[in-house]
């Protein structure tokens, strides 16, 4: 890294390294000049802090939410609604795909049923839910594992559908077993697709347990937020906002770190 | 040379309403390179798929000498598995160590030993061309089966080739077979030539097997015409 700068000095005029610099804070331009001019018109006073407060008292209010302990549990309490929900819904979408995609009796036999129940959107059935499983944790990680399970269900199938019939056709010339063939050709093949089903049903498990949380809950995020709204707590709300932000973000970074560890050969592919 | 090791006998093959061969018939000795050539649509390659048992025949016979022979196909285009690198790609990620060095002796072979740990997307394509060689020499196959594995290189890197392959099949004593519309390719490197034409072996010429290239010229042309047919006369049409 050190030799490639000392390169650029030497040889060019340090016009590249500012470019190089631009494109890096150029994503980050609109969000800083918006939290700025936010702060600036709230201390100007252009925004009362009952409608807005500043980002400089959301923080606080963020902070002492930590010290009271409140954010931890809260936070703990959706993490654990989600990746629970997450599991069930990715786990069974996964299979269904994959027996669907594998198999024509499957596919025959689900393919058609999932496809009906796929186009209900999920937030629907909050009611339904509500009625059937109570306003538990049950109910909340059903909705999630329902929301997460479709995403995951359809890319697996695609995935496996699309891998490419030339290469599966070698594979059964070359004498490899069923399972070699599954493992070697069939999964590789449709992992991409499976992987991007994953980052999109990371998305709908945050926005359906947002919801969940907001409409029937005692505890999480979401509640959290709701409650604040009736005390009109402009702060926790936005607060509240921001940590979904956050960690909307950070869930889909680990889905991208996934994916390059899983995909090494694409990155190989895009460079040549 | 010995006896036949592979017999072909009124091998009739339709998709649907359309027959793709309609009466093949040859036979193949053991350790000798055939070369189905002619035009697209002609069954060459039908002939080849049938053969290698990835299709079956509507009707007729495939005989080998032997139970079970060990056969593989050379595709043409390389099916190389993106994911696994090159190496991984000869051995099918095999944990084996004994295959693991079977396949770094492949590899030698066709002289990509450095290339052992790139993914096939970093290869060019004769180089991916000679991994899928080496791929399908990784099980001593008794019969290589080449469909048109050289159709997409350029001359230089194609004519390299096709040394290659006659080098190896050479030394190991295989029995190949060839398609190929590349009559030159065809006179070169095959013991013997049939030409396809309409669903059926018409003609049957014998090819130089890598030895005099100095009558290429004329075994090409031989060919050539078996191919095309008699000329017709463009002063009596016109």
């Amino acid at each position: 890294m050190e030799s490639t700068t000392e390169l650029m000095h030497g040889h060019q005029l340090p016009k590249p390294k500012m470019h190089f610099r631009m494109q890096r804070l150029l994503p980050w331009l609109i969000p800083a000049a918006i939290v700025i001019g936010w702060q600036l018109s709230s201390q100007v006073g252009w925004i009362s802090s009952a409608t807005l407060p500043s980002p400089v008292a959301v923080l606080q209010d963020g902070v002492s939410l930590w010290q009271s302990g409140e954010l931890q549990k809260n936070l703990s309490v959706s993490l654990y609604r989600a990746t629970t929900g997450l599991l069930i819904g990715g786990s069974l979408g996964f299979i269904l795909g994959f027996v669907n995609g594998l198999s024509k009796v499957c596919r025959g036999l689900f393919d058609t049923s999932i496809q009906m129940l796929r186009n209900i959107p999920h937030l629907s059935l909050i009611p339904l839910v509500i009625i059937a499983l109570g306003i538990g944790e049950t109910a909340k990680i059903s909705l999630v594992a329902i929301g997460v399970l479709f995403p995951v269900y359809i890319n697996t199938f695609h995935g496996i559908r699309s891998v490419d019939p030339e290469l599966i056709e070698m594979g059964h010339s070359y004498g490899l077993s069923r399972w070699q063939l599954f493992t070697k050709i069939i999964l590789p093949g449709a992992l991409p697709t499976i992987l991007m089903g994953f980052r999109y049903a990371l998305g709908v498990m945050w926005t359906t347990l947002i919801v969940a949380e907001t409409i029937s809950a005692s505890s999480g995020i979401g509640y959290l937020a709701t409650n604040a709204e009736e005390f009109m707590d402009m702060k926790t709300v936005i607060f509240c906002i921001i940590v979904y932000a956050v960690l909307g973000k950070v869930s889909d970074l680990l889905a991208k770190m996934l994916e390059d560890l899983c995909l090494e050969w694409r990155q190989a592919e895009s460079r040549s | 040379m010995t006896t036949d090791f592979l017999t072909l006998q009124n091998i009739r093959k339709q998709y649907g309403a359309t027959t793709a061969l309609h009466d093949v018939n040859f036979n193949l000795k053991q350790g000798e390179f055939l070369a189905l050539v002619g035009m697209s649509g002609g069954g060459k390659s039908t002939t080849l798929r049938l053969i290698a048992d990835l299709e079956q025949p509507t009707s007729g016979t495939i005989d080998y000498a032997e139970a079970q022979p060990v056969v593989r196909v050379m595709f043409q285009n390389d099916r190389l598995l993106p994911w696994l690198k090159v190496l991984e790609n000869v051995s099918f990620k095999s944990r084996d160590p004994q295959v693991q060095v079977q396949a770094a002796t492949m590899l030698d072979l066709v002289g990509l030993t450095d290339f052992a740990s790139v993914y096939p997307s970093q290869l060019s394509g004769g180089q991916k061309q000679r991994v899928a060689l080496a791929r399908a020499l990784m099980a001593k196959p008794q019969l290589l089966l080449l469909d048109e594995p050289l159709g997409a290189l350029d001359a230089l890197t194609r004519r390299k080739m096709q040394d290659l392959i006659l080098d190896i099949c050479h030394k190991q004593h295989l029995t190949t077979i060839l398609v190929t519309h590349d009559v030159d390719e065809a006179a070169r490197m095959a013991d013997r030539i049939i030409v396809m034409k309409d669903g059926t072996n018409l003609y049957e010429e014998p090819g130089l097997g890598g030895k005099t290239p100095e009558k290429l010229g004329i075994v090409a042309e031989q060919v050539l015409q078996d191919i095309m047919g008699p000329q017709p006369d463009v002063k009596g049409v016109g």
